[in-house]
């Protein structure tokens, strides 16, 4: 599904270039749950942007679903990114003042096909899925930050996308609402959708199945773990 | 993205910041409320005074001593010439295309009755002159050819005239004083209203009485014509002007001492004035139109500054740059779109308030006028003002990459 072959990203700020990515070249299948681990720079939000077409790299080639981005304009990187990607950033990213159900209904309205009819049905089913029916006319920013961030999940899955990015999810959570995320997101891969995770916390990375680790911008290691069934108790240690 | 879901977003962009959309529209809302109230004044003044001037009737043809310079006749310029004589009105009343003929001659005195003493216009004129210029009477009749013929001293008063006179006494076979003279109110006119054409403040004598005693001269100020109604306007002032040249021996056009105007020319001129002046009113009215733009224009700029991380957002999410260029771009033009209509209520408003107030103060039977052309014009210009201001913020806002606007802090 996705195919990075010898990434780069350089960066020139006042004539000085930073190379925050370089010879990274893996494969992700469908329906994997990857995470992307590395200390703060070693470039994992860098490759997530890349990945999720946000930004393009400087060298290499990436192969999203067997076809090169580079042969694709802007307009269709975006949408591509809204029928077949979802995202939960770290901050959440809603709009405070619209309701949940607007947030949710948000990546919808940019896809022609889908009819209005339609769209409420969507919407319903993927806030209903994070567990918030109930707040599905309530203002975003009224709600608790762990309801937020499943208020990004839903807008994340509404869209029923193939690979879902995560750019730190629980990083502005407590751990129970932490752990109620990680949750989703598990459930989520078992139903058939790639997670594409990027944290720095071991064990929210231990919910992934595979663990590619970035050090100054290259890959350190790339392995695949056992997946174990984790609780709740297990996310608190 | 589709129009409707457009339209929604943009909608909710502005409802999220109710209070910055209302004072960002106000520029807008005054400028276009400028512009309707001016344009409305414009066209109920220019109605005003073509009706004013209609109501003297249709087929007047007014001519005056004297060539034109620069387009004003030489006798309101306070230049005497002497070439309009009886010779003329004799010839004009020959001619099969004239209806009749009113010799006129003006002056200025004081009227006195009893302790109310007031400065007034007189005009003296034959009998002629009531159904040329469709002069009706509240009071009295007018005064008859034969008065004119034996000098009698009888006079016509305008309606406010008579009131400022008499107050609330009729008038009517009551005497004046005016140049030491006695004069004998026959007759006091309807009121046609104020303005430069108003009856209402002068006093008619007949002609020879004005003519001769008062101001002791052989000629005539003006002659006031009314066409024969089977004759062409225009066909009957070219025959009075040949009538004039032949009588005054003028072979050469350019050497006219007179001057030939029919009412449509009057109301032409007069249309050229306020159509002038109504434009150079709305052009100032539409300073504040582009000032109100800037402020949109400006607003906007914030707002895209201010929404980075929206936009970001929305970018992350699929929307295109054109999605984001056109959700601003809307939000642009609803805000002076609505302004544009919030400003024309406000501006009908005024007009609506206009119409009672103005003859209350002034005395003018105010007409009220709202074109749909100012309507058509504050909306379109209002509209094209969100298009032109909230252009470039809009483009600003397209143009930003998704992942720099979302890590806008």
């Amino acid at each position: 599904m996705i195919s990075a072959f010898n990434l780069e990203k350089t960066y020139y700020d006042d004539g000085v270039e930073t190379q925050a990515l370089r010879n990274i070249t893996f494969e992700i299948k469908e329906g994997e749950f990857v995470a992307i681990m590395g200390p703060s720079g070693s470039g994992k939000s860098t490759l997530l942007h890349i990945l999720s077409f946000m930004d393009r790299q400087s060298g290499g080639s990436y192969a999203f679903s067997g076809e090169d981005i580079n042969d694709f304009s802007d307009a269709d990187l975006a949408h591509i990114r809204n029928s077949e990607m979802g995202f939960v950033f770290q901050s959440f990213n809603l709009l405070s003042r619209s309701t949940v159900y607007e947030n949710v209904e948000m990546p919808l309205l940019y896809n022609h096909s889908i009819l209005r009819g339609k769209r409420k049905e969507m919407v319903e089913r993927a806030v209903f899925a994070v567990g918030l029916p109930e707040k599905l006319y309530v203002e975003a920013g009224k709600l608790s930050g762990g309801q937020k961030q499943r208020v990004a999940i839903a807008r994340a899955l509404v869209n029923n996308p193939n690979v879902i990015f995560a750019d730190e999810p629980t990083g502005n959570l407590d751990s129970h609402s932490g752990a109620q995320v990680m949750e989703i997101l598990e459930q989520l891969n078992q139903s058939g959708h790639t997670i594409i995770l990027v944290t720095h916390e071991t064990y929210t990375a231990e919910f992934a199945d595979r663990i590619i680790k970035l050090l100054d911008g290259e890959i350190d290691s790339d392995i695949r773990v056992e997946r174990k069934r984790r609780t709740k108790e297990d996310f608190f240690k | 993205m589709r129009f409707r879901d457009s339209m929604r977003t943009a909608v909710a962009g502005l409802r999220h910041a109710k209070v910055r959309s209302f004072l960002t529209m106000l520029g807008i809302v005054i400028g276009i409320a400028s512009v309707i109230l001016i344009m409305s004044i414009g066209s109920s003044a220019q109605k005003y005074i073509v009706g004013q001037v209609e109501s003297f009737g249709s087929n007047l043809i007014s001519v005056q001593p004297g060539a034109p310079i620069n387009g004003t006749p030489a006798s309101v310029q306070g230049i005497i010439i002497k070439t309009l004589t009886d010779r003329d009105v004799e010839a004009l009343r020959n001619e099969p295309s004239v209806l009749s003929v009113a010799p006129m001659v003006r002056g200025q005195a004081r009227i006195i009755f009893e302790n109310h003493d007031t400065s007034v216009v007189w005009q003296a004129s034959s009998a002629d002159i009531f159904n040329i210029i469709n002069l009706e009477f509240a009071n009295g009749y007018p005064f008859s050819e034969s008065d004119v013929k034996s000098y009698n001293h009888v006079v016509i008063l305008g309606s406010k005239l008579a009131s400022d006179l008499f107050e609330d006494r009729n008038p009517v076979g009551k005497y004046v004083r005016l140049k030491d003279m006695n004069f004998r109110v026959v007759g006091v006119l309807k009121s046609k209203g104020a303005g430069i054409f108003s009856m209402d403040q002068v006093a008619i004598l007949p002609l020879t009485v004005g003519q001769k005693q008062l101001l002791g001269i052989d000629y005539y100020q003006e002659l006031a014509i009314q066409a024969a109604d089977t004759y062409d306007v225009s066909f009957t002032k070219g025959r009075i002007t040949s009538v004039l040249r032949a009588n005054h021996r003028i072979t050469n056009p350019s050497k006219d001492d007179f001057e030939v105007r029919s009412q449509e020319e009057a109301l032409k001129l007069l249309g050229n004035i306020t159509s002038v002046l109504t434009i150079f009113l709305s052009a100032i009215a539409a300073i504040s139109l582009v000032v109100g733009g800037i402020g949109i224009m400006n607003i906007m700029l914030v707002s895209v500054i201010e929404r980075t991380r929206e936009i970001g957002l929305r970018k992350a999410l699929g929307a295109t740059s054109s999605d984001i260029l056109q959700q601003f771009l809307w939000e642009a033009i609803l805000l002076t779109f609505v302004g544009g209509v919030a400003g024309i209520a406000i501006g009908a408003f005024f007009v609506a308030l206009l119409y009672f107030i103005m003859p209350l103060f002034l005395s003018v039977g105010w007409v009220f006028s709202l074109p749909i052309s100012a309507i058509l014009l504050a909306v379109g210009v209002s509209t094209l003002t969100g298009v032109v201001f909230g252009l470039y913020p809009a483009r600003q806002a397209s143009k930003k990459s998704p992942i720099e606007a979302l890590r806008y802090e």
